[in-house]
């Protein structure tokens, strides 16, 4: 009983916030108990009536607006947990600046000054890139435009939670063709900030985990980020965007996902040219190889590093491989797909 | 004396042009001004708190009595490069920037390898034992196991191997580089039509 009444108070709080077109008439002046019951009830039910995009717009306008520092655990079944700090700030003259750091080991560093990203990191001269948001353990694009996510993605709010000591909203995130693996997201109910994010393989099992630990929404941007000099950060790299086309296409993508990217490079480790094509929907990339089979003998093999997946498939004298966050097969299904591309 | 003092302690505090002044042959030359130098930097560390233990006094004094022996080693004129110990750490530090690239790239290799029966794409994981292994699906199973590896099938393997690091890294390099390249992509008209309207939605 206790518990319900704390749930019902929580809730009548995060109603405030709620930017729903058929929010409920603002509180009436009586302090009639009987109707603040019917008020709260009421209000109970526009809680309940957000569905999952609704939550996930709610996120993703948070995201760009508050200022908040963020503590976050990555974990994977069987390998080190990895932490990072990630902080973001709007100044009042509209520049948006935010921070991401990995705690452990040599270290890494992006920092976000409006559209530039600068990455910094051991071994490697610091570069920038443009993007609205960096590209830390949570998708970029759910953060940003969940709702284009739709293509691909069901969204299903599930109910209420307890997650980092908040009274969380889960929202899962399962893919339409049910050809990728599924997202379980918990956000905290009055903020709509994320809490928690579970990536789970297509027999429920998790394969990759961010836990929120700590969680500050601020009226000011940390001082942080006043210590940054913006004359002081990498220029933009600009690759040359050469006009490519493939004697290849890719007959079967899952549904919401394109073609983003594609080229010709070298593999920087064996030095061998490949055609490349990038496929994305949004929360998943999949990189697509196509080289010259090795003359050796080998047999079309799938592999698995953390949440990849990596199957080498030969057709002839080509070997197709694909790299990226999907089931087995899916991938399988991407690699057997690709044809001779239709002039 | 004093005035050559005052500009020691100016000198240290790098208030005061170096090129023509005598005074650094003067530190070079006279033994007094040379060891006022080596006390002068010692109290300034000491100040700023940069000494930690004391014991490290006595390490600093001794430092202090065997530079007295050989001056010329502590000639101020002399650079960083020419001091024979970090003249050999320099080396030593890149060398541990390489370990670590070895080091990231021996860190893929670690996989679960599973033979992939490609023809049965309805339902080849259905029959999969249930998954509790760690690499978050399936079970791995070492090379060795896969299948008896022959002489000439340990080198393709290898081959392989080195591929398959060669691939992940590229991924993530590719994953990272993004951004920058979407206009590469007008070539594809659907794809560009798409990128348009990847504008950040106000709800």
């Amino acid at each position: 009983m206790m518990k319900n009444m704390i749930a019902a108070a929580c809730i009548s709080i995060a109603a405030v916030f709620l930017p729903l077109a058929d929010a409920q008439p603002s509180l009436p002046p009586q302090p009639d108990s009987a109707k603040d019951t019917a008020v709260e009830a009421e209000n109970q039910i526009a809680i309940t009536r957000l569905n999952g995009a609704e939550w996930l717009l709610k996120m993703a306008t948070g995201i760009r607006q508050r200022n908040y520092q963020i503590s976050l655990v990555v974990n994977r079944p069987n390998s080190d947990a990895i932490p990072y700090l990630w902080r973001h700030g709007v100044f009042d003259d509209g520049v948006s600046m935010e921070q991401l750091n990995v705690l452990n080991g040599p270290g890494k560093e992006y920092i976000r000054v409006n559209q530039t990203v600068s990455i910094f990191e051991p071994d490697v001269a610091p570069y920038s890139i443009t993007g609205d948001l960096i590209d830390g353990p949570i998708p970029n694009q759910l953060l940003i435009a969940p709702l284009e996510l739709r293509a691909g993605y069901e969204f299903i709010a599930v109910g209420r939670g307890r997650v980092s000591g908040r009274v969380a909203q889960q929202i899962r995130i399962i893919s339409r063709d049910n050809s990728r693996y599924s997202y379980q997201l918990w956000v905290d109910e009055q903020t709509a900030m994320p809490l928690k994010l579970n990536m789970l393989d297509l027999n429920g099992q998790l394969v990759k985990q961010v836990q929120v630990s700590q969680i500050q929404v601020t009226e000011e941007p940390d001082p942080y980020f006043e210590r940054i000099n913006h004359d002081m950060l990498p220029a933009v790299m600009t690759t040359a965007a050469a006009a490519h086309r493939h004697a290849w296409q890719i007959s079967y993508m899952p549904d919401g996902m394109n073609e983003v990217k594609r080229n010709t490079h070298r593999l920087m480790v064996t030095g061998q040219v490949v055609e490349y094509a990038m496929l994305s929907d949004g929360l998943v990339n999949v990189s697509v190889y196509v080289m010259p089979a090795a003359n050796t003998e080998l047999q079309n093999n799938v592999y698995r590093h953390h949440a990849k997946t990596l199957l080498t498939r030969i057709e002839g004298d080509i070997q197709i491989s694909i790299v990226g966050e999907i089931p087995p097969k899916t991938a399988n299904k991407i690699a057997a797909s690709l044809t001779a591309r239709i002039q | 004396m004093t005035q050559q003092q005052e500009k020691l302690s100016a000198f240290m505090d790098g208030e005061m042009g170096v090129s023509n002044d005598p005074l650094i042959t003067d530190i070079e030359l006279d033994q007094d001004l040379r060891s006022k130098w080596q006390r002068y930097h010692l109290i300034r560390d000491g100040l700023r708190g940069e000494l930690g233990q004391s014991t490290n006094f006595d390490v600093a004094a001794s430092i202090a009595q065997a530079i007295e022996a050989e001056p010329a080693i502590l000639a101020p004129t002399k650079r960083l490069r020419d001091i024979p110990v970090i003249g050999s750490v320099i080396p030593l530090v890149k060398q541990s920037g390489q370990f670590l690239v070895a080091a990231s790239v021996a860190a893929v290799v670690i996989l679960g390898v599973q033979n992939f029966n490609q023809q049965d794409v309805s339902e080849p994981f259905s029959t999969a034992p249930p998954i509790t292994g760690p690499q978050g699906g399936l079970t791995p199973v070492s090379l060795e196991q896969t299948r008896s590896v022959q002489r000439n099938d340990m080198a393709a393997l290898l081959e392989q191997r080195r591929l398959i690091n060669a691939l992940i890294a590229d991924h993530q390099r590719q994953l990272q580089m993004q951004q920058p390249q979407a206009a590469e992509t007008s070539v594809d008209e659907k794809v560009s039509s798409q990128n348009e309207q990847k504008q950040p939605q106000q709800p």
